[in-house]
């Protein structure tokens, strides 16, 4: 992927589900071009379609109408299996509900997409270690996450989500489960390594706060997405 | 490996949860141990008597053999003075049971030590250390191991008491032999040496050969020398390979063996199932988290090697120990298959366990590729897990019940499959196990829907007596229902197999018991004791029968010999049955009409077989058998077919007068006697003793004692069956418990949420027996008209095609009562831990750990 390229491509993407008799338009053409390093906000009510963009987005799911071009390959070319590939290796995800691996410790965590990308040894050790002093967890490595604190938790989310370098971040509500306090840490940790990084990050959010940290505020509203904020 | 870490992930989460881990590892244990252990127990068996064969016949390639009398002496003089005479050596053997010790069946072996060296290197010829003097000239001389000596308590120099057909033998001991290494002390430990004559006279064949072994070149050169010396065989005689006598009691106790390894199989199916409910359980607890790492990249293959690679664990480690708990049964096994295999077929002694490495290996291949078998489905169905990152456990519930109806569907038309796999028309054990696993897997497919319409019926009825607890049990049953279907189908199948196995038992017995009280008419029944319980075999010393039908107070009597002749080259017990003036005939027919079939039974060249007979032989009314008798090859034909229970490869039964025309043997095996009008029974039966005197050890029971007898025989020969059945008890009690615990322990945070919200450690132990005790109900619901058809298919089809038996199914109301008292006790102790944990933890901490 050369520099200049997009890190997602959306063009005239429409999303329809059948229900009954009834068939019902989430998405309707979209469309979306991001850069690598831009931090961008997606708004939206309940039911607008936001975590269906990121399912397009992410090649979980596959677009009525439209392409959707990730890292320079279009998805709907892609096998299910391939396109999972291209998730493991280019895609970065945090959940609303932290969703670390229970029986996995806090290092073992941030190791296993390296793992998946077959990056061990010890650099890959190194970038870990690096991740958890910068995600202030540095002494919590062989802690379970039932140990943690929701925070904590989603700290390293955080740095799970960035430990195999992905140009894409994707983020489902990431600061839901959290109070303002602790959401506003998780945020700028979040800001910091993806600029850090050069990612791109996409994050699904209802919090106000993060608007103005942007770079371009996206909205969703009747399946319709309009640019509230765009890159200066 | 670049799933070292996931690897990591799933046994840490198989130790997190240790009891169930722990569960499953003994459901598949139990389940490989039945197996290896009725295996290793069944190949030991044989094995002893392959040895013990292969020692009696030792390097001989042919042997001549006579009738029921075996050959007279002369036929071996004739052999020797032929010119060029072939190397051979006379043979009487036969069966003696040692009075001391251990009182185990020895094999008497009487030979010629000159003519032995060719044959039997063990036995001392000239030159040798031992006396061959005191041997040939001392009467009773015989020779013993160092080894069986020891566990008759006898030296060299002792007497050696021994009784045979009920008649006591004083022996003495010559000399000991001490086997140059294990395999030969093995195959030599029932084994006593002894020479031609003392054998004769022990066993009751004066002037008689057991058979005549030879060694003859290879090829034609053998052929043409066999051919050579046909004319010496004297009527009746033939020749055969000793190879052929192994492979007939092979095949005479196959169908015994088959159905044992079948029923034990059939724990490993109870064990699969139990494995296929811990996978799937594991994979729906976990279907969220499965849904997230598929949206963070992982594949669909890499899953379903994660959901197989945790399989392959427990597969691993429950398999070794199930071998090790399968030899340590299989210690026990041996002794109840030894004691089955006398009772029923031949004379076996079994002395420890035979390893084979086979056995072993099958069953790593049983439990690994059962555990693995089990796991392909939820392997599948995690490997399916949409990446998802809005999945909802609600939409998880709405899936299952929506997929209900059409589970059901698909579980009709597998039992269609399954009852069409077990109506046809062959004979062919094969599809009948197809089609027993297909209605089990189609009741299984049923399960959802039924568990979803009962469960929803039962919240009125438990919230009358228990309020909102009540209501709130039998709805999580159905709102938890990808869980708790899956529990259900497990605990069903496994309870079920207790019923079938059961009712199969019960009904097996009350057969045998109504065919016994049909066949039982005499008031006193004498017989010299038998090695072989059901075969009767031992004849009366003579004259003694007659003395005995003689006895005051006997109104008539009639008297049977059994003896075995080869039938179409198959040795087959035959019985010659003389009804005497009585006009009694205790035999039930097939078909046909009685009257007629007795009348046809006097033509000089009649018999009547057994049902199993006639479905082994597949030979029928109007066919015809050839028999080796003491005349030669004769073929009879078969004019009735009669109800037997008693021999399972089957019987053949003619009037004595058509015996003696064929056979030169007039024993008798014993006798029944009818009391006269007003003669008290017992009185009777205290007569006869006193006439029978001490010539010979008798069996004299009344028709009663007798009945009893053959029951407790009976009971005896099905002890193994009780024993499997139990281990199923065993097995599908671990199923019900794990299952029932994995679903509430996988409920915490929800009970804990419910703690939180103020229910009080009672309620909330209400609320998990209610649950647990529901779940348990409908399992057993479930399982007992499954358990019942199950028995249908084992007493129709699975027993018709194993032993040909027409058998009654008799639902018994305490088999089915046992069935659910399983089901709802372990109902009742798997809600104990997990409420009992809930109630002391604290509910923060609960809902923290989810």
């Amino acid at each position: 992927m050369s520099p200049a390229q997009p890190v997602v491509e959306i063009h005239d993407v429409s999303k329809s589900y059948t229900e009954g008799d009834a068939v019902r338009e989430v998405l309707s053409n979209v469309r979306l071009t991001l850069h690598a390093g831009e931090f961008v906000v997606l708004l939206g009510r309940s039911g607008s379609g936001k975590s269906t963009l990121l399912n397009l987005i992410s090649g979980i799911d596959l677009p009525s109408r439209g392409t959707v071009r990730v890292a320079g390959r279009e998805l709907v070319t892609l096998s299910e299996h391939e396109r999972t590939l291209l998730r493991r290796e280019r895609i970065g995800f945090i959940f609303q509900a932290f969703n670390l691996l229970p029986t996995l410790t806090v290092e073992e965590n941030i190791l296993l997409p390296l793992e998946l990308t077959g990056r061990e040894g010890p650099t890959s050790r190194n970038r870990v270690r690096n991740l958890l002093d910068t995600v202030g967890l540095g002494t919590r490595a062989a802690s379970f996450p039932d140990r943690l604190s929701g925070g904590e938790q989603q700290r390293v989310a955080v740095a799970r989500a960035l430990a195999h370098a992905p140009p894409l971040l994707l983020a489902d509500e990431p600061t839901g489960n959290l109070d303002e306090q602790t959401g506003r840490k998780v945020l700028d940790l979040l800001e910091g390594l993806t600029r850090r990084e050069k990612a791109c990050a996409l994050i699904v959010t209802h919090d106000p706060g993060l608007v103005a940290r942007a770079d371009r505020v996206l909205s969703l509203e009747t399946g319709r997405l309009l640019e509230r904020k765009a890159r200066a | 490996m670049r799933q070292r870490l996931l690897a990591r992930a799933s046994l840490r989460h198989l130790g997190s949860h240790p009891w169930l881990t722990a569960l499953s590892l003994l459901g598949i244990a139990l389940g490989v141990a039945v197996v290896v252990s009725i295996d290793l127990a069944n190949t030991s068996a044989m094995r002893a008597f392959e040895r013990s064969t292969d020692t009696v016949a030792g390097r001989a390639t042919h042997q001549f053999v006579g009738g029921p009398a075996g050959l007279p002496e002369s036929v071996y003089r004739d052999l020797r003075l032929l010119p060029g005479a072939p190397v051979s050596a006379p043979v009487v053997e036969g069966h003696v049971r040692a009075k001391g010790g251990d009182q185990r069946t020895l094999t008497l072996l009487g030979v010629d030590p000159f003519a032995e060296s060719p044959f039997r290197s063990y036995v001392p010829g000239s030159g040798g250390g031992v006396d061959l003097g005191a041997f040939l000239t001392e009467p009773g001389a015989v020779i013993l191991t160092q080894r069986t000596a020891r566990a008759l308590g006898v030296k060299a120099g002792d007497p050696l008491e021994v009784g045979v057909e009920g008649v006591e033998k004083r022996l003495r001991v010559v000399a000991l032999l001490q086997p140059g290494d294990e395999g030969s002390a093995r195959a030599m430990e029932s084994l006593v040496l002894t020479d031609i004559s003392t054998a004769q006279e022990v066993l009751g064949q004066v002037g008689r050969l057991s058979r005549i072994d030879l060694k003859l070149p290879d090829g034609e050169a053998g052929e043409a020398r066999l051919e050579s010396l046909r004319p010496l065989l004297p009527e009746g005689a033939e020749v055969v390979r000793p190879r052929a006598r192994g492979n007939a009691v092979e095949q005479m106790t196959r169908a015994f063996r088959t159905n044992l390894t079948a029923l034990s199989l059939l724990a490993l199916v109870v064990g699969t199932f139990l494995i296929y409910n811990t996978m799937t359980f594991s994979v729906v607890q976990r279907r969220e988290q499965l849904g997230r790492l598929r949206a963070v990249g992982i594949t669909r293959r890499e899953l379903f090697s994660l959901v197989l690679g945790e399989a392959a664990v427990l597969g691993v480690v429950g398999t070794v120990a199930g071998l090790l708990l399968g030899v340590l049964m299989g210690r026990g096994l041996v002794e109840l298959v030894t004691r089955t295999l006398n009772d029923l077929y031949l004379v076996v002694s079994v002395r420890g366990l035979t390893l084979e490495p086979f056995t072993l290996m099958k069953g790593v291949l049983l439990g690994l590729g059962a555990t693995l078998a089990a796991a392909l489905l939820p392997a599948w169905e995690a490997a399916r897990s949409a990446p998802a990152v809005t999945l909802r456990r609600s939409t998880l519930e709405d899936v299952s019940r929506h997929r209900a109806p059409r589970l059901a569907l698909l579980g009709l038309l597998v039992l269609a499959l399954g009852v069409g796999l077990l109506s046809l028309p062959t004979p062919e054990l094969l599809p009948a196990y197809g089609g027993l696993f297909s209605v089990l897997l189609g009741a299984a497919l049923l399960v959802p829907w039924l568990t979803a319409k009962l469960a929803g019926m039962a919240a009125g009825p438990l919230g009358r007596p228990f309020g909102l607890v009540g209501r709130m049990a039998a709805r999580g049953v159905t709102s938890n229902l990808s869980r708790t279907a899956v529990a259900l189908a497990a605990l069903m199948v496994a309870v079920a197999t207790t019923v079938g196995v059961g009712l199969m038992v019960t009904s097996f017995r009350g057969t045998v018991a109504d065919w016994l009280e049909s066949s039982l008419q005499a008031d006193v029944y004498v017989s010299p004791p038998s090695l072989v319980t059901r075969r009767g075999g031992a004849t009366f010393v003579p004259e003694l029968a007659e003395h005995l039908r003689a006895t005051p107070g006997v109104a008539s009597s009639s008297t049977l010999r059994t003896v075995q002749v080869r039938v179409e080259g198959v040795p087959t017990d035959v019985r010659a049955v003389d009804f005497g003036g009585t006009p009694v005939r205790p035999y039930r027919f097939k078909e046909g009409d009685p009257e007629r079939t007795w009348k046809e039974l006097e033509a000089p060249d009649a018999v009547l077989v057994s049902e199993p007979f006639a479905f082994h032989r597949r030979v029928g009314v109007g066919g015809t058998v050839e028999l080796a008798t003491d005349k030669g090859p004769r073929r009879f034909r078969v004019v009735g077919v009669y109800f037997d229970y008693g021999s399972d490869t089957g019987t053949l039964l003619m009037l004595r007068d058509t015996y003696l025309r064929h056979f030169d043997d007039p024993r008798v095996s014993g006798v029944a006697l009818y009391a006269a009008p007003g003669q008290d029974v017992d009185a009777l039966v205290a007569r006869v003793r006193e006439r029978a005197g001490n010539a010979q050890a008798l069996d004299i029971r009344s028709n009663r004692a007798l009945r009893e007898m053959s029951l407790e025989v009976f009971d005896r020969t099905f002890t193994i069956t009780h024993v499997l059945r139990l281990l199923a008890v065993g097995v599908a009690f671990i199923g019900v418990l794990s299952a029932l615990m994995a679903l509430q322990l996988e409920r915490a945070r929800e009970l804990a949420v419910l703690r939180a919200t103020g229910l009080t450690p009672r309620q909330l132990w209400s609320l998990v027996s209610l649950q647990t005790g529901l779940l348990g109900l409908l399992a057993g619901l479930f399982a007992l008209p499954l358990g019942v058809g199950l028995a249908y298919v084992l007493v129709h089809v699975i027993n018709q095609r194993s032993f040909g038996w027409t058998l009654r199914l008799l639902v018994s109301t305490d088999v089915l009562l046992q069935a659910l008292v399983l089901a709802l006790s372990a109902a009742a102790l798997a809600g104990l831990y997990p409420s009992w944990k809930m109630s002391r933890a604290n509910p923060a901490l609960a809902l923290r750990e989810e």
